[in-house]
């Protein structure tokens, strides 16, 4: 009986405990993943670079004042120019420079000679400013009186003429006379002074010695300038500029071989001078990536002199400008030579010779406006090719959640790199990871070459790309050195570009062309399970 | 708890899925339990049952589970026990879901238990916890939760869940009456309390993810919306990761209320011959108003990584590539809002209707036609069974039975009368019961009660 009633207890204590134990595997309050591989793939950057940001930058990064010019068929014309060289005349002519302290008249008629270049004969002087003051001494014991001239000083046909009268043992300073709007006239460069000097009875005297050798009468002139002098200029040599211009168009150390098609150099002389003016090219030389110099040859130049356009006295030219133009091509020129071995500078120096043909007949002028400007400009047509076109730039970098992974548990990972590009362009790309002292952690390809990851469209008879390249590169790095790589603080970018068909073809870079790159990544990585 | 991995959000979404499932862990076609009036727990499937010759009941704890999952994917698929640790496994039953996938689970739990004789008139109380709960899920959640998004790159992955979990107590209250000798009619009026709800809204199921092949931008479209109710109070996308905030809000009896009715009626044509129907949960509803939230997440979002100037990158003026902050963004797509909501949750609605006849002294054959029906569901079974008391204290049955899910069902029975003690266990599908984790589908009950 016992026995017979134990058994529906045993069976209700097996079902009681088959629930609990049921409801304890139930709990999922400890809930854990299993074990397994995932994989997860993302997007990491993009970006776009525009052929004309690019060229800009380019620009930027050479001497201001440089320019890209968009053509009217969309092609782009960097322009690199020199400072502009001005010399105004009277950096170069110095005349009348009076001394600070009266000029002394030795006698009652003195030839003054004014300062000029030996080359230079004056004949007429239009004052723009200026004053003169007269002084004159009276040792004597009676008044003198009498009059002051220049006689090559006129002003409305009236030649300078001023009257003194000087007291008894006194000395005389007249107050300063403005000469603006007198003109001088002289075939001799000299200025001619009289005076007549006269005692009470009428005697005719000559002004006493101040002391020995010092004569009593002068003249002091101040602030003196001409807004306008013609004359002989003979031949004369002076400097006129001595300039660099950058045009590092290659902005890296990597070697490359780019050729640019049609470069040129211009010179452009702005002239108002008003005699003629030769220009002597004293050095004009590229300096090379490899620090040689190439010698710019050309046949425009008559033994590395041209003449200036000027503006001339006979045709009633005063006042106006001339420009010279010297353009150094392929055609005159061992320019492209030159530019082959990726010159990063252009060095000229120019020096001007005044009547160089020594022509005693030829008139000249100056007006106090005159100037002679000279420019030179490295002009390149964006069309050429490259091979192997280097260049290189560091960017800043920050894994942030990703450089805190666990990378224990990643597996593998993939970066993926996709390019789009409409440039006739192409490049192989290297992307250096860099900790924060700039020390190179690792690579994204691990090959010594770096692949082609740009790949240039065909391009047109004109070199102009048809269409868009696209590209897909895939960088697979195992854990060791992902595990560097995201710790990285900085990525240098190396490129080197090479122009559609293999380098081989001119082609032409439009400003509406880009190149779009971005990087995506698979990451493989053990998921769940006790780390 | 802050999840790290940037698609954490996958991790929640599956995790939720499965974490709202199985903490209800739990069940309800009941064919078995209908066809066994001589237990007392019957006269949950039926008011109008009530055992023969005795007067006074008090029901103990009562346990009753109906979980399936669609197709063939068990609990030992998914989950097992390692070194003390529950483990979730979906590498190998993901090859087994189909697109879409249903995981049901219905429980029943008798807390307590009330009935009187009084004549012809039976009077009955009771408090039982219910749960109902089903989820529709894609694969391709399980499989961007399990795999990544790595492996599907450039294919577009509906992830959006549909969920329905409600869990209430039920507080009742029975008449039954004899009509004459052979007819009973019970009838049990229900006061429902809503403990926890969560259901999504059948409007907004978007959530989209598409990885491009081309460098795996992520694109990312939501309209998706759920109601809950004490289960999930907070979903916080700020920062990185997801912070859910669990039953923080606990509904008080009676703040989320409802009532519902159940109906039965025993025929006893003779005295072999019995028939029996009833209608449960007929019109219950439960007015979801305190401590209850709209959730709704809607946007496109597109992730191509940092983007960076290419003039920046020529100056070299990049401040820093930050790829880090930017996936933060990723949860914005995210943000849940919520909003006070009210909402109103259907019971399903369960019908049976049964003919016993006792072929022998101790033999009893049945059959039974069990329906239900909500929103989202309808299900038919029908069963035959055979129930033999070889001791007076022993009751042993067996049922073939047929349902939506299999036309292979063993059911079995056994109820133990120990003096005033009464304790039964069945289920629907036996061997499941058995071996309810190696089992797509699980369906038993076990209680007790004090007969007098």
């Amino acid at each position: 009986m016992t026995r017979k009633n134990a058994l529906p207890v045993l069976l209700q204590a097996l079902v009681i405990a088959g629930i609990l134990a049921g409801c304890q595997k139930l709990a999922l309050d400890d809930l854990e993943f299993a074990e397994r591989t995932g994989e997860y793939a993302f997007p990491v950057f993009s970006t776009r670079i525009g052929m004309q940001d690019l060229m800009l930058k380019v620009l930027n990064d050479s001497v201001g004042g440089d320019t890209i010019v968009i053509n009217p068929d969309k092609t782009m014309t960097l322009f690199y120019s020199g400072d502009v060289a001005e010399k105004p005349a009277s950096d170069i002519f110095r005349f009348f420079n009076f001394p600070e302290v009266p000029v002394p008249i030795n006698d009652t008629f003195y030839s003054y000679p004014f300062n000029t270049l030996d080359s230079v004969y004056i004949r007429r002087v239009e004052v723009a400013t200026g004053t003169l003051n007269l002084v004159v001494n009276n040792a004597r014991n009676q008044p003198i009186t009498g009059t002051f001239q220049i006689l090559q000083m006129s002003k409305n046909g009236q030649p300078f003429s001023m009257s003194f009268t000087v007291p008894a043992r006194q000395t005389f300073i007249s107050p300063p006379i403005p000469l603006k709007g007198y003109t001088l006239t002289s075939d001799s460069n000299r200025l001619e002074f009289r005076y007549e000097a006269y005692l009470p009875d009428g005697t005719r005297i000559k002004i006493d010695e101040v002391l020995p050798g010092i004569a009593g009468i002068g003249i002091l002139i101040q602030g003196f300038t001409a807004s306008y002098m013609e004359g002989y200029w003979g031949y004369s040599e002076y400097p006129l500029t001595l300039d660099t211009i950058d045009i590092d168009i290659n902005q890296t150390n990597l070697k490359g071989n780019v050729k640019v098609k049609n470069p040129k150099v211009t010179m452009t002389i702005t002239n108002s001078w008003g005699f003629p003016t030769r220009g002597v090219v004293k050095y004009l030389s590229f300096i090379g990536r490899d620090g040689k110099e190439y010698k710019l040859k050309s046949n425009v130049f008559f033994g590395d002199s041209i003449d200036f356009n000027y503006p001339s006295w006979a045709a009633g030219e005063i006042g106006q400008t001339k420009e010279t133009h010297v353009v150094l091509d392929s055609t005159n020129s061992n320019i492209a030579e030159i530019f082959n071995a990726q010159p990063i500078r252009l060095i000229y120096e120019v020096a001007g010779i005044s009547n160089a043909r020594k022509d005693p007949s030829i008139v000249g002028f100056l007006t106090d406006k005159s100037t002679i400007a000279l420019r030179m400009k490295v002009e390149l047509l964006l069309e050429g090719s490259a091979e192997n076109f280097g260049a290189e730039q560091t960017i800043n970098a920050n894994f942030g959640q990703f450089a805190d992974f666990d990378t224990s548990r990643i597996e593998a990972v993939e970066f993926k790199i996709v390019t789009e590009n409409n440039t006739p362009i192409g490049a192989a790309l290297q992307l250096y990871f860099l900790d924060d002292q700039g020390r190179v952690l690792d690579s994204l390809f691990s090959g010594a070459t770096p692949p082609f990851v740009v790949k240039s469209p065909p391009v047109n008879a004109n070199g102009v790309s048809i269409g868009t390249a696209r590209a897909e590169t895939f960088a697979p790095m195992d854990v060791a050195r992902f595990s560097r790589v995201r710790q990285a603080t900085s990525m240098r970018l190396n490129a080197a570009f090479t122009t559609a068909q293999g380098g081989q073809a001119p082609v032409k870079l439009l400003a509406t062309q880009d190149i779009a790159l971005r990087m995506g990544l698979k990451v493989k990585t053990r998921l769940g399970g006790k780390p | 708890m802050k999840k790290r991995p940037f698609l954490s959000f996958f991790r929640y979404a599956l995790l939720l899925n499965v974490a709202l499932m199985a903490r209800n862990a739990a069940a309800q076609q009941e064919l078995m339990l209908y066809l066994s009036p001589e237990t007392w727990h019957a006269n949950a499937a039926n008011p109008a049952f009530f055992p023969k010759e005795k007067t006074v009941f008090l029901g103990g704890p009562a346990i009753g589970i109906d979980a399936a999952h669609s197709g063939n994917i068990a609990y030992n698929d998914l989950l097992r026990r390692e070194n003390g640790r529950t483990i979730l496994d979906l590498g190998g039953a993901i090859n087994q879901l189909q697109p879409d996938n249903t995981l049901r689970i219905d429980q029943r739990n008798e807390r307590a238990l009330l009935g009187f004789r009084l004549g012809g008139w039976y009077l009955t109380a009771g408090w039982s916890q219910r749960t109902a709960a089903t989820a529709n899920y894609p694969r391709a959640l399980a499989e961007l939760l399990w795999y990544g998004n790595g492996p599907y790159v450039g294919q577009t992955l509906d992830i959006g869940p549909a969920l329905s979990t409600v869990r209430w107590n039920e507080l009742s209250a029975g008449l039954a009456r004899d009509f004459g000798e052979h007819l009973r009619i019970g009838a049990r009026a229900k006061y429902l309390s809503g403990s926890a709800m969560l259901v999504t809204d059948e409007a907004r199921r978007k959530i989209q993810v598409f990885t491009e092949p081309d460098i795996y931008q992520l694109s990312l479209q939501t309209d998706y919306a759920f109601y809950s109710s004490s289960l999930i109070s907070a979903v916080d996308t700020s920062g990185f990761g997801y912070d859910l905030s669990f039953n923080e809000l606990r509904n008080r009896f009676g703040q989320n209320s409802g009532i519902g009715f159940d109906v039965g009626v025993q025929l006893r044509l003779s005295k072999r011959f019995t028939l029996s129907a009833s209608a449960l949960d007929l019109g219950s509803r439960i007015s979801w108003k305190q401590n209850t939230a709209y959730f709704r997440s809607q946007g496109t979002y597109q992730y191509d990584g940092v983007f960076i100037p290419g003039t920046d990158i020529l100056n070299g003026t990049v401040d820093s590539l930050d790829f880090g902050a930017a996936l933060d963004s990723l949860n914005d797509v995210l943000n849940f809002q919520r909003a006070d909501a009210e909402l109103t949750t259907s019971l399903p609605t369960r019908y049976y209707a049964a003919a016993q006849w006792q072929l022998l002294e101790r033999w009893v054959l049945g059959a039974v036609l069990h329906h239900q029906r909500d929103d989202r569901r309808q299900t038919t079974a029908v069963g035959f069974s055979g129930h033999w008391s070889p001791l007076p204290w022993l009751t042993v049955g067996a049922m073939y039975s047929i349902n939506n899910r299999s036309a292979t069902n063993l059911g079995l029975s056994a109820a133990v009368r120990l003096g005033p003690l009464q304790a039964f266990a069945l289920s629907d599908n036996a061997l499941n019961a058995i071996t309810p984790y190696r089992s797509a589908a699980v369906n038993f009950r076990v209680g007790g009660a004090l007969i007098f």
